[in-house]
């Protein structure tokens, strides 16, 4: 368990120089600096260094986050599609892989194509909806 | 891995790949050849497609005899997984049939669909022989019960109860995973099997010991062990009451099955006897305090309940702490078998009480707007097959003898008491869930004191009080009765002859080696 635990003690300095370094620069800015005068520029939010723009919680369409979720989905799949590509023809030619390395992704891919139609057919692929000309009283039920 | 292991795989894992293509149909039905039917006929279309699955599941299961450990040890398929994997598929179908009154919601595919998936998770979990899997098992049916229980999106409870139970879980989730790295720091291995082997004949080490603890904080919150039942009643009450059901029976059966299986082939027994021996393998006291804790603070709490689905929480909390009982007597080698049988009849037929009594409860929501104590007042008239159910529910799990709870708890404190070099520690627990026997047949009673004696006859008048307008249409025959029934016949029947299940389980145990 030594052994094992010794490997970490580079990571045990680095964590004390980082409290050490960081704790320091709270203390002296405490010591040294005017602390407690308070000025327009001072309460300002920090931006690095720039003077900000705007409040600070504007809001954002929740599309953001739908697109952002089905990014990561099909990146994901590209990750996987193109180690896939690469082996495919090696391992098409033998026998005992054959069916594997196609069924494996045909699986795979249509898991992912249910996923796809389900998004497409929910309207998480439509950026901006379609206005339904009918008063908001009577809402898409099946959304 | 080549085409016959890949081949080989797809047999193995063919339930769960019939359930999650189930759940793949069920979507995608709903979002084209649905769209735009009215929300009833989606709702019986996606009951219909649920059974379809289950059932096919369930054929396989029974008649494909597989037993084999594949997947370079990841997987484990013997006859005891198969049965208790059958009685999930069994539990998800039960919980979408009573599904079909789910009027709170317009997301039919997603319901059915979170259910289903939610319930391959469950059968991961049972199947797991790998820490990796075992995780993959507990995310899996945690992501997929998390959005079930917020679906009803219109009640602020629902919302805060999903909340407490997504917060909860991923942080139970972190501090499991960082166990599970210290289980395989110490032993070098992911395979259950091989961590024991790594684990034998270790003394006492604090590392091995933070590492159980750790590990185990995952499972006492999938189970609903006291220091991590908080989110429980929040969960029961605001969840919808089919998703509570499959919370409360499905997620348990899968939940004390993997535990067990967990302490029976990762951590190691204790060694010689002496007193010393029962901390040598760390996770015994662990296991005990959970028990204790479980068993007096739920009992107590329960007594304190007004609402049917609270009660019920509280209640399942101190019938885990039973569970961990048995899952205490897997300490000794001799004795594991019995303990592995006596821990999956209690939980399985804890499962089906818990589920009829959830029916139950949730008729009395529908009809009165919410599963408070006095909303039962008079059910035993307005609707008699019910609160017959109810009794019988009850009374199964306050451990009567003709019902299923009472061989259940007989075959688990005799487990306990067997246990070889716990005798002090297991008697001590035995005592104390006996003596806490009375305080659960009072409150027990008192539900059904409610359901069957105490006359309304002030009916409180009002609007928003329809449980109470006259008979009307609260004494149909609907499908919450139909599950009800179906889940009284199994507690009866298996508490009249616990061999039916018994024996099956305890040749299955001997045939998977224990």
């Amino acid at each position: 368990m030594d052994a094992q635990l010794a490997q970490y003690i580079p990571v045990l300095i680095l964590l004390v120089l980082a409290g050490a370094v960081s704790g320091g620069m709270l203390l002296l800015a405490h010591w040294l600096g005017k602390a407690g005068r308070r000025t327009a520029a001072k309460d300002m939010a920090y931006e690095c260094g720039m003077v900000p723009v705007g409040g600070g919680s504007t809001r954002l369409a929740v599309k953001f986050y739908l697109v952002a979720m089905l990014f990561i989905l099909f990146d994901i799949e590209v990750v996987f599609l193109y180690p896939w590509a690469v082996v495919f023809r090696e391992l098409l030619r033998e026998a005992a892989t054959a069916n594997l390395i196609f069924w494996a992704m045909v699986s795979f891919l249509g898991v992912l194509f249910a996923g796809y139609l389900y998004a497409w057919r929910k309207g998480a692929l439509d950026w901006h909806e379609p206005r339904r000309a009918g008063s908001p009283a009577a809402p898409n039920r099946s959304r | 891995m080549n085409n016959a292991a890949y081949i080989q795989l797809f047999k193995l894992a063919g339930p769960e790949m019939l359930i999650a293509l189930a759940a793949l149909a069920v979507l995608l039905v709903d979002l084209t050849l649905m769209r735009g039917a009215p929300v009833r006929a989606r709702r019986v279309i996606a009951v219909l497609l649920t059974g379809v699955g289950g059932f096919a599941a369930a054929l396989y299961l029974l008649q494909v005899p597989l037993r084999a450990v594949s997947w370079g040890g990841l997987w484990a398929v013997d006859p005891l997984t198969q049965l208790v994997k059958l009685g999930l598929v069994g539990l998800a179908v039960l919980t979408a049939v009573l599904s079909l009154e789910a009027d709170y919601t317009d997301h039919v595919g997603e319901h059915f669909a979170l259910l289903l998936l939610a319930t391959v998770g469950l059968m991961v979990m049972a199947g797991a022989a790998d820490l990796v899997l075992v995780f993959l098992g507990l995310e899996l049916t945690g992501l997929s019960l998390y959005p079930l229980v917020a679906l009803n999106k219109a009640g602020p409870r629902a919302t805060e109860a999903a909340l407490k139970y997504f917060f909860f879980g991923a942080l139970a989730a972190a501090v499991t995973l960082f166990g599970f790295s210290f289980l395989y720091g110490l032993s070098g291995t992911t395979n259950l099997a091989g961590i024991a082997a790594a684990l034998r004949g270790r003394g006492f080490d604090p590392l091995l010991a933070l590492a159980v603890v750790f590990s185990l904080v995952g499972f006492g919150f999938k189970v609903a062990a006291v220091p991590f039942h908080l989110w429980a009643p929040d969960a029961y009450q605001g969840a919808p009451t089919p998703v509570a059901a499959f919370i409360a029976s499905g997620s348990k059966l899968a939940g004390f099955f993997l535990l067990g299986r967990f302490v029976a082939l990762a951590l190691p027994e204790s060694g010689d006897a002496g007193r010393a021996a029962l901390f040598t393998p760390g996770w015994v006291p662990a296991v005990a305090v959970l028990a204790l804790a479980s068993m007096v603070l739920g009992n107590l709490a329960a007594l304190a309940q007004r609402d049917l689905k609270r009660l019920l929480a509280y209640s399942a909390i101190a019938h885990a702490g039973y569970l961990l009982l048995a899952v205490l007597a897997l300490n000794g080698a001799a004795n594991r078998p019995a303990a592995l049988a006596a821990l999956v009849y209690y939980a399985g037929t804890y499962a089906l009480a818990g589920l009829g009594a959830f029916a139950v409860a949730g008729h009395v929501e529908r009809h009165a707007g919410a599963a408070a104590l006095n909303h039962l007042t008079g059910l035993g008239r307005r609707a008699p097959w019910l609160a017959a159910g109810l009794a019988v529910f009850l009374l199964s799990l306050a451990g009567l003898p003709p019902l299923a709870g009472f061989p259940a708890k007989f075959y688990v404190f005799a487990a306990a008491l067997n246990t070889p070099h716990a005798g002090a520690v297991s008697l001590g627990l035995v005592v104390v869930a006996l003596l806490l026997s009375p305080v659960g047949f009072y409150y027990y009673l008192r539900v059904l004191k409610l359901a069957f004696v105490t006359e309304s006859e002030k009916r409180p008048a009002g609007p928003d009080a329809p449980g109470n307008s006259p008979q009307g249409g609260e004494n149909r025959f609907g499908v919450e009765t139909a599950v009800a029934l179906l889940a009284a016949a199994g507690v009866l029947g298996l508490g009249l002859f616990p061999q039916w299940l018994l024996g099956p389980l305890q040749a299955a145990v001997r045939e998977a080696g224990g």
